[in-house]
């Protein structure tokens, strides 16, 4: 078990890598359709939301030490309530990676390669998680370490927009109304989900409490900026009327940029954004394999690996038109906003009302 | 080695092939044109460039040029693609045309294809022609018959143009914010196709939009000084010669050219209590003298004359360019951008296309001259 530990810092990255994925790209598309200019204000709203949801994933499995969501579950509820959510969450996860795959698909079939078939991408992305999830967590945290890099490249190609940017689209402020505000940060929320994966990643976690609970919420903290960069940035470069007939304006806005020797900036973009996927897959892939081995009570869990990554993947390819991958995200959202934001705040509220914590150590 | 079981398919997977766009099997179109029957109907014209072997070790650029029509862009291009062998392609593509008359119906419906398109290429230069689109493109000016095809040889064009400042930079995504935008319009170059037997084509200055319509021109030298007037901090030679007196006997002794090493524009828009929108724009910029033929400009005096006499007469130039964009009824400094910025509850009670001709909008230029060259 000691071996398979990650520090704190790697924690960050994992959290980091996690979150940053398949709605970087859309983000500000759909921030936009509701609160209109006013959009990064919902972002910074939704930024301290999972503040609060962090604090609680932290606190819970502070209490139970060394123990995953999986196995957390079943001490607070009882036995079968327990076993009940284990199912739930286990199809929550999947949900979410099968998303994620369904989306990876839809933007590299429409951006890159249009004449390959579906399931070659789809594929390509599903075989090379349940490869990785073989892996400890602590081989995957290296992985997510070493290509952490590679988001810089990601920032620095975003930032040549600057060379043509109307700061005025940003004003006036608040013309959108605070209702709209507050409901477009729902999406917001959505996008920044992967500080979820803590739940499972934190029993791996070696050293303080405190320093856990750094990890998560500066992690979180950091994407949310990294957000707010890229939110802002597509806001002031497009004009409030174009943004609503483009979906993916970050990757609009850089097609439009060339230098002398890259004449398409979008294709190197996008090749550096699908590790950002894989990284996002790779961490649902490994939480999901968990729940199969709590549920299904297996030695471990790279024997239910390529199982997982087959079952995401042929329901993935289902899904073939745009609308369909919007319904879908519709739900999926609506099941991740309470399951990742708010039930760990109702579980440590359960948690501490049944004075429930692992045996043998004090509690907190 | 139980790991390599799941390398394996991935590795089968990654050596697809559906995707490969080869070379010998497309046409590159370098420069496309588009203009309108008189029913209506899109005229599309495309060069595709074709390398010519000459003799051994040198080789030439034909243009193809080949046109057909269609109701929309898009059928003009699929109509294109039947003409010749091989497969279209516009992923290349260097500079989009539109005939006059074009530009004067509608810009917008005739791009939405290259904005639609994941492969088009949205860094190209678009240009106004005046007359028929498809006359400048298929013209075998002069200097593409050494060296370039036709589509470079435009480009090129508008690039130098957009040095020295006749012409703002833009291309085909730049301005597509603008022309969104109900704020804010914008102007492309406008080229005029010259000469009979050594055939050139000229930017002849810029033409200026009203959302999606041409609604008219500016011609340089003034067009410099509208460039100046976007807040362009400099160009590479943002320069204009400018007639600053009628005393001297001799023509030549009555200009001054300068180059502009930067400005700094003060833009403001002001709603007055009473509901009058004004506007106002002060340049203050900093020129190199690069023609002086009086000389004599070593006394600070002399110098402080000169600016003087710069001075009133480039601001007397911008109000020119002002006045004749509220005649067109385009924006392209964006007051209204302004407007909606700053003064949004006014705004929202306006109806902009009236109320931007009858706006107070003033221009003034200062000079500042920084340098004269190697003498005074």
């Amino acid at each position: 078990m000691n071996s398979h530990n990650i520090t704190h810092r790697q924690l960050f990255f994992l959290i980091v890598q996690t979150q940053i994925g398949v709605g970087v790209l859309s983000l500000p598309y759909s921030l936009f359709s509701k609160a209109k200019v006013d959009g990064w204000i919902s972002l910074i709203l939704a930024g301290i939301l999972i503040q609060f949801s962090c604090l609680a994933i932290w606190k819970l499995c502070a209490r139970f030490p060394q123990k995953t969501i999986f196995e957390i579950l079943p001490k607070i509820m009882g036995k079968n309530l327990g076993m009940v959510f284990n199912i739930i969450y286990t199809l929550h996860f999947a949900a979410i990676s099968i998303l994620l795959l369904a989306m990876y698909n839809n933007i590299v079939g429409k951006w890159i390669l249009f004449e390959t078939p579906h399931w070659v991408i789809i594929f390509i992305m599903a075989f090379s998680g349940s490869y990785f999830i073989t892996s400890t967590p602590r081989e995957l945290a290296r992985f997510y370490t070493l290509v952490t890099p590679l988001l810089l490249v990601l920032l620095g190609l975003i930032l040549y927009a600057y060379t043509d940017v109307h700061f005025l689209y940003l004003l006036p402020v608040g013309q959108a109304g605070l209702s709209n505000i507050l409901k477009s940060s729902s999406d917001a929320v959505v996008a920044l989900l992967g500080f979820d994966v803590a739940l499972v990643f934190l029993a791996y976690t070696s050293g303080s409490a405190n320093k856990m609970l750094k990890a998560i919420s500066f992690g979180s903290l950091c994407v949310t900026l990294v957000y707010l960069f890229i939110v802002v940035t597509t806001f002031i470069y497009f004009n409030p009327l174009e943004i609503i007939i483009i979906p993916e304006p970050v990757l609009y806005m850089l097609k439009a940029f060339s230098f002398s020797i890259i004449e398409r900036t979008d294709l190197i973009f996008l090749s550096v954004w699908i590790i950002s996927v894989a990284t996002s897959f790779i961490s649902y892939l490994f939480v999901v394999a968990k729940g199969v081995q709590t549920l299904f009570k297996l030695q471990n869990h790279q024997s239910a690996a390529p199982f997982i990554a087959l079952f995401c993947g042929l329901i993935a390819i289902i899904p073939n038109e745009k609308l369909e991958i919007a319904a879908w995200n519709k739900y999926v959202s609506l099941t991740s906003l309470f399951f990742s934001g708010i039930s760990p705040i109702l579980f440590l509220l359960i948690a501490v009302i049944r004075k429930k914590n692992e045996k043998g150590t004090a509690s907190s | 080695m139980k790991k390599v079981t799941y390398l394996l398919p991935i590795l089968f997977l990654l050596t697809g092939c559906w995707d490969q766009t080869m070379l010998n099997q497309t046409k590159l179109i370098t420069a496309g044109g588009f203009d309108y029957t008189k029913d209506d109907k899109v005229i599309g014209t495309a060069a595709v460039p074709q390398a010519v072997a000459v003799e051994a070790g040198q080789s030439k650029v034909a243009d193809l040029i080949f046109s057909s029509t269609g109701f929309t862009a898009r059928q003009t291009r699929l109509r294109l693609d039947r003409k010749v062998t091989e497969r279209l392609e516009a992923s290349k593509n260097q500079v989009v045309v539109f005939g006059e008359k074009a530009a004067k119906k509608d810009i917008y419906h005739l791009l939405d294809v290259f904005y639609r398109d994941p492969k088009s290429a949205l860094n190209a230069k678009l240009a106004v022609s005046k007359g028929r689109a498809a006359d400048v493109i298929s013209t075998k000016f002069e200097e593409t018959k050494t060296s370039t095809g036709v589509g470079e040889y435009l480009r090129d064009s508008i690039i130098s143009a957009e040095e020295s400042a006749t012409v703002p930079k833009e291309n085909i995504q730049t301005i597509c914010p603008l022309m969104f935008d109900p704020g804010q319009d914008f102007a492309l170059p406008y080229l005029e196709p010259m000469g009979d037997k050594i055939k050139t084509v000229k930017v002849g200055g810029v033409a200026l939009f009203n959302g999606h319509k041409m609604v008219g021109t500016i011609k340089e030298p003034l067009s410099v000084v509208y460039t100046m007037m976007t807040g362009e901090s400099s160009t590479v030679f943002m320069s204009t010669t400018k007639k600053i007196s009628n005393k001297k006997n001799q023509n030549v002794l009555n200009y001054a050219t300068i180059k502009v090493q930067k400005n700094k524009r003060h833009f403001s828009v002001k709603v007055s209590p009473t509901g009058e929108i004004s506007a106002q724009i002060k340049l203050k910029t900093k020129v190199v003298v690069t023609e002086y033929p009086p000389d004599k400009l070593s006394s600070p005096t002399e110098i402080e004359k000169l600016e003087k006499a710069l001075s009133k007469r480039l601001s007397k130039d911008a109000q020119e360019v002002i006045n004749r964009l509220q005649k067109m009824n385009s924006d392209p400094y964006g007051v209204g951008r302004k407007m909606i910025a700053f003064h949004y509850p006014t705004w929202k009670k306006l109806d902009w296309a009236k109320e931007y001709p009858k706006t107070k909008f003033t221009a003034s230029i200062d000079v500042n001259i920084v340098d004269s060259g190697i003498i005074e």
